[in-house]
């Protein structure tokens, strides 16, 4: 076991849930236009997943990506002022919480219709044979994607084409109030790939390094040429779907059991239950957590608006779009 | 495709078979499995495909057998490519081409018919452009293929069989900018891809029979359309007949003539004319799609309308 590893997951996840706490925090006090979709929670399956992801490769963030966004390596400054909708975000305030995106990092960013992402990320893989890159695709995804017919459409040409993605469906059991067991005919969603004759492999999501280890896997999979996988984490998101929504569809005390299962509780226990580090030295990751979202906060809250003349930019290449 | 690497070439039946239409014959052959693929039926997945590789540089070519299957690829063209450039803030752009078969007179009745470019032009971030010769096809094609922009290129299947001259080398004609394609001074009619040439053949029968000198002008960029060509030649002419080969409802025509209400009402010595296909479907008896679309009689009778008002 790689301490060194641990302790970096560890200053991850706590990254991941400070910055959601944070917005869900700056949303109630009105700082953030529009909806908030929050991954609290689901720290272990972003910040697992992200470990298998290198330099040149691309990733489509899911629905509550903020933790996958910031795991590119994009600044968390970066990545909040968009979310306030500030001109110093990664879009320039022109995408929100749910379109962050930042090319120079392979993230090509969410997409408000779910599973639009599936054949984009298609193209993305397409891109790496053409180019004769060793360059993957990280497609996250959530449950509720399992029913378009893009989900279908594109696990059968990554089949087909054999194209180089990681396709890591983040199964946290409900699409807004639908329960994914009332939706879908399998439990195990993983399993959908077997009609694409593409491999799946369900996971405990709340297991940071089980998550690493799978998608490692089907990242060196990937990699050698050898297609696509499907990487199924079991998870449970602690909110409603967006910040606000009391969430009254689902029973608190599965709620409750969850949040025993808390990803950032289970390596905490383990780190400090095989003494691999002390309570002192997690605290001081909290404290340098604490300091990088204070940064990012002060950031995005200082950082300007975009303009009027901002709103008629990049329409077209090339071509004006005429104003008030 | 031979000038540029980036350029690759997508869509059912486009390569060992070269396209319902035969337009990409000989391309898989020229260029390979990786850059010339034949696809499943995904048209949703097809224009994904095109959006995600265009984002990281590439340069897609898709065709979509019939512009009526556009449907299927709807939430791709008007969610991901029309707003790429825009959410992206600049940094990257869906520059893909959409080639595909529209129009009607094929006797294939309501899922190969239809003129879809309507459904476009209430979507920021789109082109559609069609072409009404050979000669306009080629420049119009490379010039869609290297602008940044997604473009819909509409390829009239009524017209894949005319013929005309056509440089060897490469040339492109600008995208957005229309073509007189006949002077006249009582009246502009303004028409695009198989319409131009009904266009075309009613003025010639109105100027010989009737002495009415027409102005036609071919669109070739239906979205955005050339307000200055147009406008130009209204105020010159005076009376104006908008011939479009989609239901009437909606359709370019309508946006063209509220331009006019808008830019030009001056201008006009009569009430503009709109020429379309009725508000019904493509039925497939010849009697029915015959009377149902428009054709050269009908653009006639438009332009006396205009004269005698």
């Amino acid at each position: 076991m790689d301490k060194q590893k641990l302790l970096d997951y560890y200053r991850k996840m706590v990254l991941v849930r400070r910055f959601e706490e944070t917005m869900e925090e700056y949303a109630k006090k009105g700082y953030i236009p529009g909806f908030l979709h929050l991954g609290i929670g689901q720290e272990a399956s972003q910040v697992g997943a992200m470990s298998a992801f290198e330099p040149g490769d691309y990733v489509l963030p899911d629905h509550r990506g903020h933790g996958v966004c910031l795991m590119v390596g994009t600044p968390t400054r970066e990545v909040m002022a968009e979310i306030f909708g500030k001109k110093t975000g990664t879009n320039g305030g022109r995408g929100g919480s749910m379109h962050v995106a930042d090319l120079k990092r392979g993230n090509i960013g969410n997409n408000a219709i779910q599973g639009s992402t599936m054949a984009t990320a298609c193209g993305l893989a397409v891109s790496a044979q053409v180019k004769k890159t060793k360059s993957i695709t990280f497609d996250f995804l959530g449950d509720g994607t399992v029913g378009r017919g893009e989900f279908h459409e594109s696990l059968n040409l990554a089949g087909i084409w054999k194209l180089p993605i990681v396709y890591v469906l983040v199964n946290n059991g409900y699409a807004i109030s639908t329960r994914a067991t009332d939706a879908h005919p399998l439990a195990d969603l993983a399993k959908m790939g077997c009609a694409y004759n593409i491999p799946g492999v369900t996971v405990d999501g709340n297991d940071v390094e089980a998550v690493a280890a799978a998608v490692k896997e089907a990242a060196d999979r990937a990699r050698r040429g050898d297609g696509a996988t499907i990487v199924e984490l079991k998870t449970y998101r602690w909110q409603g779907h967006f910040s606000g929504d009391p969430a009254s569809y689902r029973p608190a005390e599965e709620l409750a059991a969850w949040k025993e299962k808390c990803p950032i509780k289970h390596l905490r226990t383990q780190l400090l239950g095989k003494k691999l580090t002390d309570e002192a030295a997690l605290k001081a990751i909290a404290d340098d957590v604490e300091r990088e979202i204070q940064d990012a906060l002060k950031f995005a809250i200082d950082s300007p608006t975009p303009t009027i003349e901002d709103a008629l930019r990049f329409v077209y290449v090339g071509r004006e779009v005429a104003g008030k | 495709m031979a000038n540029d690497s980036r350029v690759i070439l997508l869509g059912e039946d486009v390569a060992r078979m070269g396209g319902d239409f035969g337009a990409t014959m000989g391309l898989l052959a020229k260029f390979g499995p990786d850059r010339v693929r034949d696809t499943p039926l995904s048209e949703a997945a097809i224009l994904g495909v095109a959006n995600g590789a265009a984002f990281v540089g590439l340069r897609p070519i898709v065709e979509i057998m019939f512009s009526d299957f556009i449907t299927e690829c709807y939430d791709q063209l008007v969610n991901n490519s029309a707003k790429a450039h825009y959410m992206f803030e600049g940094k990257a752009s869906a520059a893909i081409v959409v080639r595909t078969a529209s129009g009607a007179g094929f006797r294939a009745a309501y899922h190969h018919s239809q003129n879809p470019e309507a459904w476009f032009q209430n979507i920021p971030g789109l082109t559609v452009v069609g072409p009404s010769t050979p000669y306009d096809a080629k420049g119009l094609l490379i010039a869609a293929i290297r602008d940044d922009n997604p473009v819909i290129f509409l390829e009239h299947k009524m017209l894949y069989g005319t013929t005309g001259e056509v440089p060897e080398e490469s040339y492109t004609l600008p995208i957005g900018v229309a073509e007189v394609k006949r002077p006249g001074t009582d009246v502009t009619v303004v028409a695009s891809l198989k319409q131009v040439h009904y266009a075309l053949a009613a003025a010639e029968k109105l100027a010989a029979e009737e002495e009415i000198s027409c102005e036609v002008i071919d669109l070739r960029t239906l979205i955005p359309f050339d307000q200055a060509t147009v406008l130009a030649s209204l105020k010159k002419t005076g009376r104006i007949v908008l011939v479009n080969e989609a239901p009437k409802t909606g359709s370019i025509n309508s946006e063209i003539s509220a331009v006019i209400m808008e830019e030009a009402f001056k201008d006009l010595k009569a009430p503009v004319e709109r020429v379309n296909s009725l508000d019904v479907p493509v039925g497939f008896a010849p009697v029915i799609e015959d009377y149902v679309t428009p054709g050269p009689a009908d653009i006639a009778k438009a332009v006396r309308k205009v004269i005698d008002n």
